[in-house]
């Protein structure tokens, strides 16, 4: 059976294509670009979408997840929580059951101990931008530089707080008034990531932990999250992809 | 009539006694047609962003309702209480600190009554007839409480919006008691509710004006208040100062442990919502409690500002719920 998972984010709605257990596809798009497209008659009709078109793909179940869940009813979909959609995702992808899972996104931090391939308890990070994906793109803009860029460094970092978004931001400017390195600086704000990440991460201590959503792209906070954990640390083939992964597999387990 | 002001649940039984009308702030500020107003209203003056949105959400309220004295919980509540009471004391509002002993001194608390009686010019004998009064109407709270667990007709907001008012019983205790009588009756004669998850909801009331109502929609429900309980003082005393020693909330923590994990277990919780203030010190109690509730799945909320539940909270909690109803099915199957 074919099936469709949308993760609706705050910045990209993820697609993930299924043929039973099969990974077809993946695609991200811009969310503003997706309601462009998909806004039809107050509805959203995500069948509008080109990719579907271009990939010879139509689905029999579409089931979706994300911010967008309680604005945007998608035609012909379920909707499950994102808790559950990145506890399916990172089980089917590691292929593990006994886990704690890391979803590092823009906003939210989740950590969900797995048990059995399910949700067994989970925590959030607080209402604080520090220690999210947001925060690296913040600072990767002051710096002029792309996340990318930013993601690799681990030397010599410079001491940034780990309390503060925007105090953070303005250490960062501090910094570089002092003459500091960008490429300490950048290892100074992975640092302060991990520094974040690591006591919440703690609460389902664990011999492995699997690491979703866009931070999982960025090498600089795995190493010292690493370092931290004193566990292994596995990033899936999509990290990106993981919350629509699971969204496609709880669409053809439904059906089942 | 006397207006008094209060921060928290203080021995309103002095005020009542003193033909006094006691007007929990608290009440007031989250009851408000547009409560954020009163929050702005502290800003304005001043009062610091990273201060509990209670805190200046009863200073807005203190101005507006009209108080002539406020009682402040000095001890035993938030140390911001101390600041606000001072800060009031510039706007020509007089306070009346009263401090619940930490180490629940029977003589010290007695002493904080006697000045009490004192400042209202009554005696301590008056302010025990009308806790026999008052317990009339309370023991019609606790059977509230029991038709929320037991018989399941009674919502968690409901139980939420009678236990919260028990501690100024809405400044006019006959008017209170007949919608209290008037609410049995009608929900006496209902059908119970549809077998949910059910909810224990610890830590102090929401500032959050839909979370009861929400929870519902994800197929749970709140069926035990912790603080709101306390409110109504669920235990057989006749001793004006013992009732207010055994009292949890202004004491140490283990004590409300120790009343929660009776309560759960009780009234069959399957899962535990912990409300917490931002910039609340009893943020910190959130690791006691993951540690001694830990056969129960635990979700720590956070609320700052008065107003509907935000989309990341929405989410925690659509979590949570799909979390406890999966766990349900499998320990059904």
């Amino acid at each position: 059976m074919k099936t469709l998972g949308v993760d609706v984010g705050s910045r990209y709605v993820k697609l993930a294509a299924f043929d039973g257990e099969e990974l077809l596809f993946a695609e991200k798009l811009d969310t503003i670009k997706f309601y462009t497209l998909c806004r039809h008659a107050g509805k959203v009709d995500i069948s509008r979408l080109p990719v579907f078109l271009e990939k010879g793909f139509a689905y029999e179940r579409v089931v979706s997840t994300g911010y967008g869940r309680y604005n945007v009813r998608i035609e012909g979909s379920a909707v499950i929580s994102e808790i559950k959609a990145h506890t399916l995702g990172a089980a089917y992808q590691s292929g593990l059951s006994d886990f704690t899972l890391l979803d590092l996104g823009g906003q939210d931090t989740k950590v969900v101990r797995v048990r059995g391939g399910e949700v067994d308890d989970f925590v959030m990070n607080d209402k604080c931008a520090a220690g999210s994906g947001r925060y690296l793109e913040n600072i990767a803009t002051i710096l002029g530089i792309t996340p990318e860029e930013l993601a690799g460094h681990t030397d010599k970092p410079v001491p940034l707080s780990a309390t503060c978004a925007i105090f953070g931001e303005s250490e960062v400017v501090g910094a570089l008034a002092e003459g500091a390195d960008i490429g300490h600086i950048c290892a100074g704000a992975n640092l302060s990531v991990a520094q974040r990440l690591a006591p919440l991460a703690r609460r389902y201590g664990s011999d492995k932990y699997v690491i979703t959503g866009g931070v999982a792209c960025n090498g600089g906070v795995l190493e010292f999250l690493g370092e931290k954990l004193g566990a292994e640390l596995i990033v899936p083939r999509h990290p990106l992809f993981n919350g629509a992964i699971g969204c496609a597999l709880e669409a053809a387990a439904v059906n089942a | 009539m006397r207006r008094v002001g209060i921060t928290t649940t203080i021995p309103a039984e002095f005020i009542f006694a003193a033909g006094g009308v006691p007007v929990d702030l608290n009440n007031i500020f989250i009851a408000d047609a547009a409560p954020m107003g009163m929050l702005e209203r502290a800003e304005r003056g001043g009062l610091p962003r990273a201060v509990c949105g209670w805190i200046k959400g009863m200073y807005g309220a203190a101005l507006a309702a009209n108080v002539e004295s406020v009682i402040a919980v000095s001890d035993g509540d938030c140390s911001h209480t101390r600041s606000l009471a001072e800060i009031l004391g510039t706007e020509g509002v007089k306070s009346i600190p009263f401090a619940y002993p930490y180490d629940r001194d029977y003589g010290l608390l007695k002493r904080q009554m006697d000045k009490l009686a004192a400042f209202f010019g009554i005696t301590f004998a008056d302010a025990e007839a009308m806790m026999r009064r008052m317990d009339r109407i309370r023991k019609k709270l606790h059977r509230i409480d029991e038709m929320t667990w037991r018989e399941n007709t009674v919502t968690g907001f409901e139980n939420h919006l009678f236990l919260v008012s028990a501690s100024d019983m809405d400044g006019d205790m006959e008017r209170f008691e007949q919608k209290v009588d008037a609410f049995m009756a009608e929900a006496a004669a209902r059908e119970p509710l549809p077998q949910t998850i059910r909810l224990a909801y610890i830590g102090v009331p929401p500032i959050f004006t839909d979370i009861y109502q929400f929870l519902e929609t994800r197929g749970a429900r709140v069926i035990f208040n912790e603080v709101q309980r306390q409110f109504t003082f669920p235990f057989e005393t006749g001793d004006l100062v013992e009732r207010y020693r055994r009292y949890t909330y202004p004491y140490d923590v283990f004590s409300r442990v120790r009343d929660i994990e009776a309560e759960i277990s009780r009234r069959g919780v399957h899962g535990v919502v912990h409300y917490v203030q931002s910039f609340c010190h009893h943020q910190m109690e959130d690791v006691v409690f993951r540690k001694h509730l830990a056969g129960l799945p635990l979700l720590t909320v956070e609320g700052d500002a008065p107003g509907p539940l935000d989309a990341r909270t929405r989410l925690r909690i659509e979590g949570f719920c799909e979390m406890l109803g999966s766990k349900r099915r499998k320990a059904a199957s």
